[in-house]
């Protein structure tokens, strides 16, 4: 064995500092749930998507030379880029950049106020999802016993029938119109929240961190507050912002059977349909609204599961 | 697992009743009289339909006959056919069934095996092909996806090739079912595979499979033996959801490919207003959906022997 | 003389994961004769789980990588082994018991086709035959009604049946070498001492060698006959239970054996227990990985790791108050 210096045999002792460092820095759950979905490059690309949809939906018939209803029939079923002749409209000498339909209606003008409607109606429709789905299945799973057992059985009965079916129904009772649609799908929508919310706070209720913190003395707001919510609220975002493709696809769906939207108003589905008509000869009438649907349908998918990815714990490295 | 049958049971036949209720009380909110119509109708006739739809009593004798009568098969009759409701759907329910049924099993198989090896492959080019084929599926609407398989590989591929190598429209032969089954499929494909992947994914990493290794399985026992059974057994649970989804999908797919089902006469009867269809095929429609729900879950009991003995 | 089953000879092993190379493996060496019960215990996070499962190579192998190092089971030179040969060797010369008895069998499958399968495996048995061998293993890890039984599925198992079934299961092919990474954990105290009598049982009527996986002291000390302490992926001392429980020289051993909550502790004494955390081994530190904690610790510590040194034949301890030249405490300036 080599000599070693009597130096260096120095006595140290503990170092309190060394011994707790820790190499990472701890984040907060959202801190870190937030920072894995900054480095999902997807799922920023989707964000990116739908504000561009959204910010073209919201501005672009504000820019634009035509009026979404104004009709050229002169000029009908133009393809892509090609250039107003009517001399009476606004819009003369201007192209129509996605061309013109049936009726000699400027394609890119009805393409961003569909956008509008359709946004609108999924984002209302995603929102009234939360809203009722987050108290019913609050209620019920908080409270527990028979009143939990009644509401939950109620909701097993009527998901025994498909929602297009009942939203059909309902759709033929009322006057159609985007109102209509909201209230129609809002009327069932909410059932696969309610039953997820409410999945949630019974799981969370078992835990033995809620024990924890009655042990230690927190009022049932508090814990309500601190506790369940904030760990719903993840699968929640996740959930709604799945629940939107779902409500363009009902939307497009409806519009197909003629349940849609009426003329001449016009949301991405009813050009769609439209579309399908002429599809033959004038594919882009078709394909242009189908691209903004599917888009869309994507964007929020792709984004939906690069939340869930975010927020999933056990993917924590 | 009796208690689970009786349950599920009472479930269906409840359900069953409220979809009646549900279609009865909407269709006495309509505009208009769905059982008179346009036309003139003589006196015996009207008493007739009195008789048999009690249309001169209380609204809840009405309720009770039209319950009794849809659970007797009599969905009235359509305004647009001057036919039995209960006719024109066995008429054209076996193609629907026919188109449906092809592509729940093109959904399921095809969904199974794609969700298996973007699991088994994960990181690999597979995961990303069949992820990117499950996204296709989850954001292009059936009849969209319908419309544009009809310009793309029936028109244009005619137009180049010559021949009719998929059938654009009607139903008959084994060619024509192709496109239709594939677009009406593909949804449901992509919910199965996204699903299949995670359940497998899970299954994987699970101790089970660690010890089945420790044991000195190779891959592909573990696989076949353990894995994908256990990883399949999410996928059944939602078997009614996408049964249903496949059924509402008929609708519009028929639309598209002029086929001759019952979704094809069920969308006529919308944009018609032929309410006693509309109610009739309602039914029917609900009625199917319910058993088919039954009976999925009753397969699951058995499949699970967690659930077989909760006795 | 008994014959030697394993010889693990500097392994390390590490995991590449997203944030660089975590060494959860150091550097070990070990070994383990027919018929004894060597006790690996150490904290979480110590990487005696890892070196267990590197044994039998059940790492996924990308992240997981075997660094540098020997391991050679009866003959078997593990590191370079294809996978085809890993299979024959698992469950058949070596086989493995975990935690958690619940999650580790398939919930789908019936407890006897899942004994019979390794049966079916390893050793050339017909289907009866294979059946009543399972039947029989079942019998031999005392589960009552072997017959019944077999036919169950695992959520219809207590707790303490379904270890003893997986003990049965590992035992099946008589393999040389059983490791147990932590079977106790997860059962509760009586429970607990009911398995180690049965694995003490067996173990002398099969001959086959354990490794036990612990970080409850109280265990091995009932069943142990070679303990070997890890600390931050390296062995930091070896030796008999004996030596390891009267005469450790590592401060590791000694802090670990003072922080055993004792019946002759006075009830106002506090607990004690080793103040500070393992180092994170994305970036071990240059010197000893205890230094940190360590009330003896000396400026060579923190700057070069110590060398293993031999007290007497199979006592190993790795600390440089071992080394000859070491001065007394009060020359080194140690109070």
């Amino acid at each position: 064995m080599e000599h070693i210096d009597k130096s260096r045999f120095a006595h140290v002792g503990e170092s309190a500092h060394d011994r707790e460092a820790i190499a990472r820095p701890s984040l907060t759950f959202t801190q870190d749930a937030m920072r894995r979905l900054s480095k999902n490059k997807v799922a920023i690309v989707c964000v990116v998507l739908i504000v561009l949809l959204s910010l073209m939906s919201a501005f672009a018939p504000m820019f634009s030379p035509f009026d979404y209803r104004e009709q050229h029939y002169g000029h009908t079923n133009a393809p892509m880029f090609s250039v107003c002749d009517d001399e009476s409209s606004e819009g003369y000498g201007h192209m129509h950049l996605f061309g013109t339909d049936t009726l000699g209606r400027d394609l890119y003008t009805r393409i961003w106020m569909g956008g509008r409607v359709s946004l609108i109606i999924a984002v209302t429709t995603a929102i009234v999802d939360l809203i009722v789905g987050c108290i019913y299945g609050g209620i019920s799973g908080y409270f527990g016993g028979t009143l939990d057992i009644i509401m939950m059985r109620l909701l097993e009965i009527i998901n025994g029938i498909p929602y297009l079916i009942i939203v059909i129904l309902l759709m033929m009772v009322l006057e159609p119109g985007m109102m209509t649609i909201i209230i129609a799908y809002s009327t069932v929508g909410w059932i696969p929240m309610a039953r997820l919310v409410r999945g949630q706070v019974v799981a969370l209720k078992q835990q033995e961190y809620i024990a924890a913190a009655e042990a230690m003395g927190a009022s049932p707001a508090r814990i309500i507050a601190k506790h369940l919510l904030p760990n719903t609220l993840s699968v929640v975002i996740v959930r709604v912002t799945l629940a939107i493709p779902n409500a363009i696809f009902s939307e497009a769906y409806l519009s197909y059977i003629g349940l849609g939207i009426p003329l001449p108003k016009c949301s991405w589905g009813s050009l769609a349909q439209l579309g399908i008509q002429n599809f033959r000869m004038y594919p882009w009438q078709l394909l242009i609204p189908a691209i903004c649907i599917s888009l869309t349908m994507l964007a929020f998918n792709m984004f939906g599961d690069g939340l869930r990815d975010a927020f999933d714990p056990k993917l924590r490295r | 697992m009796a208690r689970y049958i009786i349950k599920r049971l009472v479930y269906a036949v409840l359900t069953l009743f409220v979809l009646i209720t549900l279609v009865f009380f909407m269709m006495r909110m309509l505009p208009g009289d769905p059982f008179l119509g346009e036309k003139a109708i003589s006196p015996t006739a009207l008493a007739n339909m009195n008789a048999k739809y009690g249309l001169d009593k209380p609204v809840f004798i009405q309720y009770l006959m039209y319950m009794g009568n849809c659970l007797t098969g009599d969905l009235g009759m359509s305004i647009t056919y001057n036919r039995p409701v209960m006719e024109i759907v066995s008429e054209s329910f076996l193609v629907s069934a026919d188109l449906g049924t092809r592509a729940l099993i093109f959904a399921v198989i095809a969904g199974i095996l794609l969700g298996a090896i973007a699991a088994i492959k994960r990181g690999t080019v597979w995961d990303s092909l069949s992820m990117f084929i499950a996204m296709i599926g989850v954001s292009v609407p059936s009849f969209i996806l319908g419309a544009v398989l009809q310009y793309f590989l029936g028109l244009q591929l005619r137009k180049v090739f010559g021949v009719n190598i998929f059938p654009i429209q009607g139903w008959g032969t084994f060619k024509h079912t192709l496109l239709p089954a594939f677009a009406l499929g593909l949804g449901s494909l992509a919910t199965v595979s996204r699903l299949m992947r995670t359940s497998m994914l899970d299954v994987l990493s699970s101790d089970y499979i660690k010890t089945a290794r420790s044991k000195g399985l190779s891959q592909r026992q573990i696989l076949w033996r353990h894995a994908l059974r256990n990883a399949v057994m999410p996928v059944v649970t939602i078997m009614g959801p996408t049964v249903a989804s496949v059924l509402t999908g008929t609708f519009v797919i028929e639309s598209i490919f002029n086929i001759p089902g019952l979704g094809k006469y069920f969308v006529t009867s919308i944009k018609d207003l032929d309410y006693t269809m509309i109610g009739g095929t309602v039914v029917f429609y609900g009625a199917l959906l319910i058993v088919c729900t039954l009976v999925v879950d009753l397969l699951y009991g058995l499949i699970d022997p967690r659930v077989k003995l909760e006795d | 003389m008994a014959e030697r089953v394993l010889t693990i000879e500097g392994l390390r092993v590490s995991f590449d994961t997203y944030a660089g190379e975590v060494q959860a493996v150091r550097g070990v060496t070990l070994h383990v004769d027919e018929g004894e019960v060597l006790a690996i215990v150490g904290e979480s996070g110590c990487g005696k789980s890892v070196t267990a499962q590197t044994i039998m190579k059940l790492n996924p192998m990308p992240p997981a990588r075997i660094v540098d190092g020997s391991i050679n089971l009866a003959g078997h030179d593990i590191v370079h082994a294809s996978d085809k040969e890993m299979q024959k060797i698992r469950g058949n010369e070596v086989a493995m018991i975990f935690q958690d008895p619940m999650t580790c069998m398939n919930p789908t499958t019936q407890v006897g086709k899942q004994i019979v399968e390794s049966i079916k495996l390893h050793r050339h048995l017909s289907s009866a035959e294979a059946k009543a061998e399972a039947i029989r293993c079942l019998e031999q890890v005392r589960i009552p009604n072997p017959e019944e039984r077999a036919k169950q599925y695992p959520h219809e198992f207590s707790g303490g049946m379904r270890q003893r079934a997986m003990i049965a299961m590992a035992l099946s092919c008589n393999p040389k070498l059983l490791i147990a990474d932590e079977p106790t954990t997860a059962l509760d105290v009586t429970i607990q001492a009911q398995i180690m009598e049965l694995l003490a049982e067996l173990k002398d009527k099969i001959n086959t060698a354990i490794i036990l996986i612990t970080h409850d002291l109280g265990v091995v000390a009932g069943i142990a006959d070679r303990v070997a302490v890890m600390y931050a992926g390296k062995v930091v001392e070896t030796g008999t239970t004996d030596e390891i429980f009267y005469e450790h020289k590592h401060p590791y051993t000694e802090a670990l054996l003072r922080s055993l909550p004792s019946t002759d502790q006075g009830k106002h004494e506090p607990l004690m227990s080793i103040p500070g955390t393992p180092p994170d081994l994305l970036a071990p530190p240059k010197g000893c990985g205890f230094a940190a904690r360590c009330r003896h610790c000396m400026q060579i510590c923190k700057e070069e790791q110590p060398p293993e040194f031999e007290l007497n034949a199979g006592h190993k301890a790795s600390c440089w108050l071992l080394h000859p030249d070491c001065p007394s405490a009060e020359e080194r300036g140690a109070k």
